[in-house]
């Protein structure tokens, strides 16, 4: 089976500063292979192993998605080779562009029997790019999905939805956005990472896969503000354990609760 | 002149008439698009919408997701100010498709919706709930609306108006549906809970699970956690995280035991009445977003907790 996982490069949201005005800065902030996109490369490297076949790796973004730990930390989890499309134009690009670039991108790759997404990125989680990517791309697209089962010439897989799981029979070529519990990604090995610095990497910038449609985005950012802060007491109960919980409990009462 | 309709559209009914409602409050004119039984158009007409576009039934080999074409062309044809779509998997996937074939981009689980036709604001959490980014679309909003973003109008039995039946347009491709399997129940809705007791990482072991079971009880409250007790640790199903991608309380009182409050988790117990904090690092961050808190050792404070309210029984 020949595979595309898709990811996105995003910066750590544990590592956002909030300054007074409510504005946020990344400036600090590390950047890691979105956590949802780990479980779409590590169920197109568990696909590989079990029918055969090739892995490639494909993210789009601003110079970080370049950089070398990065290309390392991708390739140490399986992928054969990498793809990536590299423009700082890209740090805010919609979900639109997103996927327009991706399509861009996998049609000059060559012929591809599934590409796999995670369930959303892990900075916007917008959960739709894979969709679009589908879309573009002509290909039967299908989200939620929580088990593939390679069959000949198709897939067989579980979608998981809020209240049923529905088995669906994908025709190939398809593009799958995979659960966050599809399966538990490992951790690369010494032996994985040793290797990851010898994987092909092919880089492209945006002249070598000019998106059907041009550059230009389909909607505005106006803020991107911390959450405002919920007015609350802060009080400290003063005293020993069991002085503090009666108290609390006087609280509690009083402010008809328990 | 194009249309200053908003538009709704979802397979869940109950989300429908929501969405009818949030598209009356923004503009006063809402259409909605209806996949199912027939009888769902009048439904939608009593829930509030001024016009109706029947697709068709769904069955085995017809999925909602196969309307996809329908109801580009439509949307296409027709011009609507904007479409709602109900925030399910469902919704996102015809969202996601949709907005391939239009041209542009969806906003998802938008919390928020203000502005005019042509010039519509949506605001909708980013970074794990540590953002509130609002956007504004070029053209068509196309966003999806989750649950409890709008109250339902009262239903008005009778209320009559336009249904239009959509010609099919035949899908490129369709998935074949094998088998549909219920998911097991789910155990707990915190959503509705009066009252969380909420563990976090300060829990030492699994077993102490029992400690918050018995405080749990004692205040007819629903077990909650934080993130990492049902994703990585999976002591408790992943239905009892609150948080951004998890649950959001309304609930009377909520105590978080052990809970550092990263913003991620916090996020999902603002709409709590009363907030409570038991932590003994005196600045975690949660008691900044309690309105009590007790410094102190958990395996300390919560058995006094619970011979205290004993004893008030």
């Amino acid at each position: 089976m020949n595979i595309v996982v898709c990811y996105k490069l995003t910066p750590d949201a544990e590592d956002i500063e909030v300054k007074p005005n409510r504005t946020i800065s990344l400036e600090k902030a590390e950047w890691n292979i979105g956590e949802y996109d780990l479980m779409a490369i590590e169920a197109g490297v568990q696909l590989v192993e079990a029918v055969g076949g090739q892995v490639s790796a494909l993210s789009v973004g601003p110079h970080q998605t370049a950089a070398s730990k990065a290309k390392k930390d991708v390739l140490s989890r399986g992928p054969d080779d990498l793809y990536l499309v590299i423009d700082d134009a890209l740090a805010n690009a919609d979900t639109h562009l997103t996927a327009r670039l991706l399509a861009t991108a996998i049609r000059k790759r060559g012929p591809f029997d599934l590409v796999l997404c995670g369930e959303g990125s892990s900075d916007l989680y917008f959960q739709q790019v894979g969709l679009q990517l589908g879309e573009l791309l002509g290909v039967p697209v299908i989200n939620a999905v929580s088990r593939i089962m390679p069959a000949d010439g198709k897939v067989i897989v579980e979608r998981s939805l809020e209240n049923e799981v529905e088995v669906l029979e994908v025709p190939l070529p398809a593009v799958l956005a995979v659960t966050a519990d599809i399966n538990q990604p490992r951790l690369p090995t010494m032996k994985e990472i040793l290797k990851a610095g010898k994987k092909p990497v092919t880089e492209w910038t945006l002249a070598d896969v000019p998106p059907a449609g041009g550059l230009q985005e389909s909607v505005t950012v106006l803020s991107t503000l911390a959450p405002k802060q919920v007015e609350r007491k802060q009080i400290i109960v003063p005293g020993n354990p069991d002085e503090a919980v009666q108290t609390l409990i006087g609280y509690l009462s009083k402010e008809g609760v328990l | 002149m194009a249309d200053q309709t908003i538009w709704a559209f979802s397979e869940k009914p109950a989300l429908l008439a929501e969405l009818i409602a949030g598209a009356r409050q923004l503009s006063g004119a809402a259409a909605a698009v209806v996949v199912g039984p027939r009888a769902l158009c009048e439904q939608a007409l009593a829930a509030g919408a001024d016009r109706v576009y029947w697709l068709g039934e769904t069955s085995d080999s017809r999925l909602v997701e196969d309307y996809v074409p329908t109801l580009a062309a439509l949307v296409t044809e027709q011009q609507p100010a904007a479409l709602l779509i109900g925030a399910t998997k469902r919704g996102k996937a015809v969202a996601g498709r949709l907005a391939a074939r239009l041209g542009t981009s969806t906003i998802t689980d938008v919390k928020r919706l203000s502005g005019e036709p042509g010039s519509y604001q949506a605001e909708h959490l980013i970074f794990g709930g540590g953002a509130v980014r609002t956007e504004q679309p070029h053209g068509l909003l196309l966003c999806t609306v989750g649950q409890a973003a709008f109250e339902p109008l009262p239903p008005e039995p009778g209320r009559t108006g336009p249904v239009v039946e959509v010609p099919f347009v035949a899908p490129p491709w369709q998935l074949q549906l094998r088998e549909r399997k219920e998911k097991p129940p789910v155990s707990v809705n915190l959503a509705a809970a009066k009252r969380v007791v909420c563990p976090g990482r300060g829990l030492a072991k699994e077993e102490d699970l029992a400690l918050m079971r018995e405080l749990a009880q004692l205040l007819e409250a629903e077990i909650g956690c934080t993130r990492p007790l049902a994703e990585g640790l999976n002591w408790l199903p992943r239905e009892r995280y609150i948080g951004v991608s998890g649950a959001n309380l309304k609930a009377d009182l909520y105590i978080g035991i052990g809970v550092s409050g990263q913003v991620q988790h916090t996020v999902g117990i603002s709409e709590a009445h009363v907030v409570v904090a038991i932590n003994k690092d005196k600045t975690a961050a949660i008691f900044q977003q309690a309105d009590y808190g007790i410094v102190g050792d958990l395996y300390t404070v919560v058995p006094a907790l619970i011979k205290a309210l004993q004893a008030r029984k």
